[in-house]
């Protein structure tokens, strides 16, 4: 009896919000209203399992739960592919087999995403690593790994997959097969880039990623599709080559040094470059990276591709796959060359400020396309990830990832809702609307309660980013000296032009007089948007009232990124002249094949430097 | 008592119920209100006010009783003369974030906890009660609305917020209820949306409100760096690193002049930064611009957000953290001269309105503006005082003008006209009640003698003249000397002159300052009068003008008639509703034009209405008597000693004056006096109103004033042009750069990423297409000139040289090629005698002295017996001069790289 009395008082919040769940929409059907009842209780559950306990009980059994599913990160990677395996032999005419089929895989890799919250141990260090050779010859080997930097990003990319997938299924009728398969392969490419550590599996999921956007939006999008895919294409490429030719040459010089070959990120962080060559190299990597996030001045392929992309696409785009960009610099570019990292770091952060916060938002304060001014409005948020990551304080960077999950959530909900005008109009000229707020009630209410979220209202998940970069720009004295104040207040002003550009929209949009005819009578959000939509709002007052849920696990894996970046550089600016230098392994290093479970420690940070 | 037993100090969980239920509240009318129509929503609205109103009660007692047991506590235990434990009840409802302090990738925790203290349970007991009796008027306001459930929704959404900003317990939460109240006020300005310009007084607002939350931010990290707290008591304790580090000033160098570096001390800049946000928030000069606008919202909106509890909040931030604002003279000066500016300035404005709403609306701006000069000069609780008497005064008067408005429109039916005192008067007749309520409240806001108002504010100007901020750095040295003097009777000396030098190092406000505010002060309260009587009178005296409402065209054709003429442009007046009005004016005509019947008479509000317009009206007359100073009834003032007695004038353990508020001598004897300018102020502005709007002779005087100044009228009509302004610098010039920003990144951006690029590829492209004919001809013609061209390159010789230098030996080596043979000479001696080939036919090495230098010439030829020549300079650099050698050697060759370091 006590048991259950216990395990009501445990999971009361769920009963509730299922409840509430059910309750709440009126013209929705049993079957509906028992989705939404279920995503809501769902949420509530990962509120109450994450709740921080109050008191720090060491649990009696410390047993390692990294063991209990060692292959967890291979099956992320591996479910999706085996999805579009099965989707290519799904007829192409039964689309509703098609949507099951791939929505069933999707839902099988969130499982397996949320089993991670589950099994990550509290410390730094890199959880759940595998590796196994690969190509020998060569020394490339498979080996992934997740830590608190990636965990947050794997679980987006799990989570938003199939909500946008999902939307896609009302918009798109022609070749859904294609658009399975391109969407199930590249939810396996992202994955894989978040948690490979050798650099030639990373580069192989990084150029894996391009192909399926390709097609998705030079097949299934607007007009003008091709010029906007090629565009995309050519940029991202463009970067990826230089970021190839440093590939190469730390992996030679690694060699030269060791007399092995690895591509294994542990392996060349050991390698202390000279500065001279070391500022090439990083140049190469951050421009592959800050392409893809990206910043001014190589950010104009985002607003092209965004308004051609279908709306599917678009969500990926900006929520999951310009993460990528920010989690490649940190995890590679700053991983491996922290000296020029923290060279550029202030020249980064002022035109992360001044070219992407700034003006981005001056920019999508002009534009009258809703999905361009969107994709303004993501260079000016990713601005705000770039600062808290060059501002390289702890809380910053925690604050930046905690940032870069709120943009997916935010912005990936904007872009469905534009999706959702789009569906009913076929425009997305904002000169169209006005008074929708009348027509679309719920629309209008999701809407605003997004665009709160996107200007950083206290009390949504926008406000705790912004926040807490902000404030770790501001209070970071060693990184970005004095220019962080005056950067700190540049992204604080930034916070207006935010709320000016988003406001104009909503008012453009939704309020004012409904005076044209063609909107008076457009149809309120459908039963699979508000499905697709219920779980990005409720995130957003999950992350915006409890944001140490998601701080929490990052933390130790961050303060020790930090902390070996900054010994490291120490090192680099101290000892390293004229002659590349290699750390001596650490000792407990998993010699090169086999041994599955790694040791603690076994990340970037080469202790054995010192 | 048993509540604190039941609810324990430190966990008074009872706070979550004052918050819970107007969060359930909007929660519920929001989801289900649609469902549970209007009566549910009613039952829904009111039991959450009316739960968190006991509840606030409550709390407000038991907080009385803790106060008293610690009191007691204290005398039985605490140290005679040591500083008296604060006693607030705080509920810690779950951590939130932590952020970085600057100290070292140091962790600073940020909670959701909330407390009440003396200050936020008093704004507690404003904003549940007012917020009660106005969702009780608003019951019967909206009857008719549509969206009667969204609007209860936002009502307690708001009332939620606003309770979170005062009972936060630090900074960050505060800011929560900030942005709230802020979102809240937004989407209650756009309440009615379908018109633009209500749309779009709502985002001004937040827009405007969005300027200061720049400053709050800033002010939030600069107090989170020195002090590495952000909570109450944290900051409290470590207040003082914020003026000194290690015993000295402490100074942020804001840039490097000639004189010296320009340096504020950290407590005025974040002062001044938590300033900016409260002058968002409070409506003051600069920031004011939104809240006329803001009176686009539904009245009851109006009078419980922008009249008496949300743009309050700046005040209540400013006395929150009085003892970090004192820190600052500079920055108390600037908030005292803000505010005496803003009070004078909106009360120019308000003397010619003609929309009932917009009177009040600057008579709102003009009486914050009152707060702030008041807290400026260091009178909190007189500021904090003045924040509860215009609570009750202003939403009595905003709430009686919506039982006018409401009473018009079911004449008029028209939104802009049913507010303008042009077509009023005569009320008094048909709705008595209102015209009591009102008329009481607006005695006490123009200072009748013993209304609230007139405490309050006379209270405040006296304090305005006696009051002085001194600067905490000089404290000490300023009481070593009154010491000096006083009971050593030293007025000179050494000892005396470096004290006084000391304390002329540091700013302090002049003496000036306060008789100058005074004035300004005293004439703003004139107009206070003035502008409010001219309401009353124009409302509610004379004949109902709303029988036949003229057209446009006859108003302004026979101005007189109606006292003042509309101006040419009906938007800008009426600003507010834009040219959408136009529109609105026209369909009015077709509707009522010729409607001369005298209809339905305006009728008296129904009893939701009446009785909270009827309560609030009693507060404002007799509501003085809790903080009534020079009466010495003074309960309010009692209650909050703890937060605001530091910082007052004080003698400190050790018989030294404290504090930093000082007064002037002889303060006590000008209390009375300094009363009199208060009270001709309202005599002359409410006696001009009652000549010039009552009294038969002075009723064309008005009208001949403006005829004598057209512009000044229409200057101050259109709001001295301040949107104007607004609108061609700051908006127009954000405009341009965000213009300039999407061109270029069209045109400059993209274009030489992109379009450059791409159009540099094609080119090459388009020039190397063209050798793709596909003609054989044409290919049989390049293979022939392709292979002319080698066959020209290889019937030359090419003479080429590689110089080597090792030590003093040069070795030259020419290159080799087909069938190529080679004749050396070197510097200008005989020529080899024959061309020769082979290994030693190549190279030829040479021996040089420093400073010797060469030309070797190199001749060569190839297999077809052409011959070409080279010549090669070499040269040995002489050593570096001994740096004692002014004169230079001759044969030193030009071209030698300058020594270092050689001059």
């Amino acid at each position: 009896m006590t048991a259950i009395f216990a395990a009501i008082r445990m999971f009361w919040p769920v009963l509730a919000a299922g409840t509430v769940g059910a309750l709440v929409p009126r013209r929705h059907s049993r079957s509906e209203r028992f989705w939404i009842a279920l995503a809501a209780a769902a949420c509530a559950l990962f509120v109450v399992m994450m709740w921080p306990a109050d008191a720090t009980v060491v649990p009696a059994t410390p047993a390692e739960p990294a063991t209990t599913y060692p292959h967890l990160l291979s099956w992320l990677i591996a479910i999706p592919v085996l999805g579009a395996i099965a989707i290519i032999f799904t007829p192409r005419q039964a689309h509703k087999s098609l949507q099951y089929v791939s929505m069933a895989f999707m839902a099988v890799e969130l499982v397996g995403c949320l089993l991670l919250l589950k099994l990550t141990p509290q410390e730094s260090g890199m959880w759940l690593e595998e590796t196994s050779s690969w190509i020998a010859p060569f020394g490339i080997r498979y080996h992934v790994g997740v830590d608190g930097i990636s965990l947050w990003l794997i679980i987006l990319t799990g989570v938003l997959t199939p909500i946008a997938l999902f939307v896609s299924y009302g918009s798109i009728t022609n070749r859904l097969k294609d658009f399975c398969f391109a969407f199930l392969m590249l939810q396996a490419a992202m994955v894989g880039s978040l948690v490979a550590l050798d650099l030639f599996l990373f580069y192989v999921m990084w150029e894996l990623m391009l192909v399926p956007m390709y097609v998705m939006i030079g097949v299934f999008g607007g007009a003008d599709r091709i010029r906007a895919a090629v565009k995309f294409f050519l940029y991202t490429m463009a970067g990826s080559m230089l970021m190839l030719v440093a590939i190469l040459y730390i992996v030679f010089k690694y060699r030269a040094l060791s007399g092995e070959m690895s591509w294994d990120v542990n392996d060349l962080s050991r390698l202390h470059i000279p500065y001279g060559a070391e500022k090439w190299l990083f140049l190469a990597f951050a421009l592959a990276f800050l392409i893809k996030v990206p910043m001014f001045p190589v950010h104009t392929w985002l607003p092209d591709a965004h308004t051609q992309a279908p709306t599917g696409a678009s969500m990926i785009l900006a929520a999951v796959m310009l993460k990528l960009g920010c989690y490649g610099y940190i995890r590679f570019a700053m991983g491996l060359f922290p000296r020029a990292a923290h060279e550029y770091g202030a020249t980064f952060a002022g035109v992360a400020v001044v070219g992407g916060i700034m003006y981005g938002a001056l920019c999508a304060l002009k534009q009258t396309d809703a999905k361009r001014l969107i994709a303004y409005s993501s260079v000016s948020h990713l601005g705000y990830v770039m600062l808290g990551i060059f501002a390289r304080n702890s809380a910053s960077m925690e604050g930046a990832i905690l940032q870069m999950v709120n943009h997916g959530i935010s912005t990936g909900a904007l872009f469905l809702l534009i999706g959702v005008i789009y569906d009913r109009r076929h425009t997305r000229d904002l000169a169209e609307f006005g008074g929708l707020a009348k027509q679309m009630p719920m629309y209008a209410a999701a809407f605003v309660i997004i665009t709160f979220s996107s200007i950083g209202l206290p009390g949504t998940n926008g406000f705790v980013g912004e926040w807490l970069v902000i404030s770790g720009t501001f209070l970071s004295q060693q990184t970005l000296g004095l220019w962080g104040r005056s950067q700190a207040i540049g992204a604080a002003i930034g916070v207006i032009l935010g709320a000016a550009y988003m406001l104009t929209v909503t008012q453009k949009m939704f309020f004012g007089p409904l005076d044209n005819p063609k909107n008076k009578r457009l149809p309120d959000l459908t039963r699979r948007e508000v499905v697709a939509l219920a779980p990005l709002i409720i995130l957003v007052f999950v992350i915006g009232l409890f944001p140490r849920i998601f701080t929490e696990p990052m933390h130790p894996s961050v303060s020790a990124f930090v902390k070996s970046f900054n010994e490291r550089k120490k090192f680099e600016e101290e000892k390293v002249k004229d002659e590349a230098v290699l750390d001596p392994k650490p000792e407990p290093k998993v010699a090169a094949v086999a041994a599955p479970a790694p040791a603690p420690g076994a990340n970037a940070a080469p202790e054995g430097a010192k | 008592m048993d509540l604190l037993k039941l609810f324990k100090p430190d966990d008074f969980t009872l706070l979550a119920i004052i918050l819970g239920a107007p969060l359930a509240g909007a929660f519920f009318n929001g989801v289900f209100g649609k469902r549970v129509g209007k009566n549910g929503v009613r039952l829904i609205s009111m039991a959450a006010m009316l739960v968190s109103f006991f509840a606030a009660v409550l709390t407000f007692f038991a907080l009385s009783q803790h106060r008293h047991n610690v009191h007691e506590e204290f005398e039985k235990t605490g140290v005679k003369g040591g500083a008296e434990p604060v006693s607030k009840l705080a509920w810690l409802a779950w951590q939130w974030m932590s952020m970085a302090t600057g100290q070292s990738d140091g962790r600073l925790s940020i909670d959701v906890k909330f407390s009440v203290d003396e200050l936020s349970a008093v704004m507690m007991l404003v904003i549940t009660g007012i917020g009660t009796l106005i969702h009780l008027y608003s019951t019967s306001y909206m009857a008719k609305d549509r969206s009667y459930h969204r609007f209860f929704a936002y009502l307690n959404l708001f009332v939620f917020s606003m309770l979170v900003l005062v009972l936060a317990d630090n900074m960050p939460l505060l800011f929560v209820g900030w942005e709230g109240v802020g979102a809240c006020s937004y989407l209650l300005i756009g309440f009615w949306f379908d018109k633009e310009a209500n749309a779009s007084a709502g985002r001004k607002a937040f827009i405007a409100n969005r300027v200061g939350d720049v400053g709050m931010i800033g002010g939030m990290l600069v107090i989170a760096h020195y002090c590495g707290a952000l909570d109450w008591s944290g900051i409290a304790q470590n207040v003082e690193k914020l003026v000194l580090h290690g015993g000295q000033p402490e100074r942020i160098i804001l840039w490097q002049r000639e004189a010296g570096p320009f340096s504020l001390s950290p407590a005025t800049i974040a002062a001044l930064a938590l300033f900016l946000g409260c002058t968002g928030k409070s409506a003051q000069i600069p920031l004011y611009v939104w809240l006329p606008d803001a009176m686009a919202g539904p009245t009851p909106v109006s009078a419980l957000i922008h009249a008496a509890t949300m743009v309050t909040s700046g005040l209540y931030l400013i006395c929150r953290l009085n003892f970090l604002f004192v820190y600052s003279p500079f920055t108390m000066a600037i908030i005292a001269c803000v505010g005496a500016a803003t009070a004078l300035f909106a009360a120019t404005i308000a003397l010619v309105q003609n929309d009932i709403k917009k009177v009040l609306a600057y008579s709102t701006v003009s009486q914050l503006g009152f707060m702030f000069l008041g807290v400026g000069v260091g009178a909190f609780n007189l500021g904090f005082f003045h924040v509860v008497t215009h609570a009750f005064f202003k939403a009595c008067l905003f709430l009686g003008a919506g039982c006018v408005i409401h009473a018009m429109h079911a004449r008029i039916h028209d939104d802009d006209k049913s507010q303008d005192m042009r077509f009023m008067g005569g009320l008094r007749k048909y709705m008595p009640w209102t015209f009591y309520s009102m008329g009481a409240a607006t005695l006490a806001i123009a200072g009748m003698p013993f209304t609230s108002g007139f405490f309050s504010k006379d209270g405040i100007l006296y304090h305005v003249f006696v009051n002085r901020v001194v600067n905490p750095v000089v404290i000490e040295p300023m009481a070593m000397m009154r010491k000096m003097e006083e009971q050593r009777q030293v007025f000179t000396g050494p000892e005396h002159d470096m004290l006084a030098r000391r304390i002329a190092q540091y700013w302090q406000a002049p003496n000036w300052l306060g008789p100058v505010l005074f004035c300004v002060g005293i004439l703003a309260a004139t107009m206070t009068a003035f502008y409010m009587f001219r309401l009353l009178f124009r409302t509610f005296w004379g004949e109902f003008k709303g029988w036949k409402v003229a057209p446009e065209a006859a108003l302004r054709a026979n101005p007189m008639e109606n006292l003042e003429p509309l101006v040419d442009e009906p938007e800008a007046h009426l600003d507010a509703h834009g040219a959408h009005g136009d529109d609105h004016d026209d369909h009015s005509h077709d509707d009522h034009g010729h409607d001369d019947s005298p209809g339905e008479a305006p009728a008296e509000a129904p009893w939701p209405m009446a009785i909270p317009v009827a309560i609030l009206g009693l507060l404002a007359l007799f509501g003085g008597f809790l903080l009534a100073e020079p009466l010495h009834i003074e309960p309010l003032g009692k209650w909050l000693e703890p937060i605001f007695g530091d910082v007052m004038q004080h003698k400190d353990v050790a018989g030294l004056l404290s504090g930093f508020v000082h007064m002037r001598a002889g303060a006590a004897a000008l209390e009375w006096p300094l009363m009199v300018p208060g009270v001709l102020a309202f005599a002359v502005g409410s006696g001009a109103a009652y000549y010039l709007y009552v009294h038969e002779r002075g009723i064309h005087l008005p009208g001949t004033l403006m005829d004598a100044y057209p512009g000044l009228h229409k200057a101050a009509l259109n709001k001295w042009y301040v949107d104007e302004a607004y609108e061609a610098t700051i908006i127009g010039g954000t405009d341009a750069l965000a213009d300039g920003a999407a061109l270029m990144d069209v045109w400059v951006v993209d274009g030489i990423i992109a379009k450059l690029t791409s159009a540099v590829v094609t080119g090459i492209g388009a020039i190397l297409r063209t050798f793709q004919t596909g003609v054989v001809h044409v290919y049989g013609a390049f293979i022939a000139v392709g292979l002319l061209g080698i066959f020209f390159f290889f019937g030359q010789p090419h003479p080429n040289v590689a110089t080597h230098k090792e030590g003093d030996t040069f070795t030259l080596e020419a290159a080799p090629g087909l069938g190529y043979e080679y004749r050396w000479t070197i510097d200008e001696g005989a020529p080899e005698p024959a061309f020769t080939t082979g290994e030693k036919a190549t190279t030829r090495t040479i021996q040089l002295k420093k400073g010797e230098e060469k030309y070797v010439t190199l001749e060569v030829k190839n297999a077809f017996g052409r011959t070409a020549q080279k010549i090669v300079h070499i040269a040995n650099p002489a050593p570096p001069p001994p740096p004692s050698s002014s004169m230079k050697p001759v044969g030193v060759p030009p071209f030698k790289p300058r020594p270092k370091g050689a001059q």
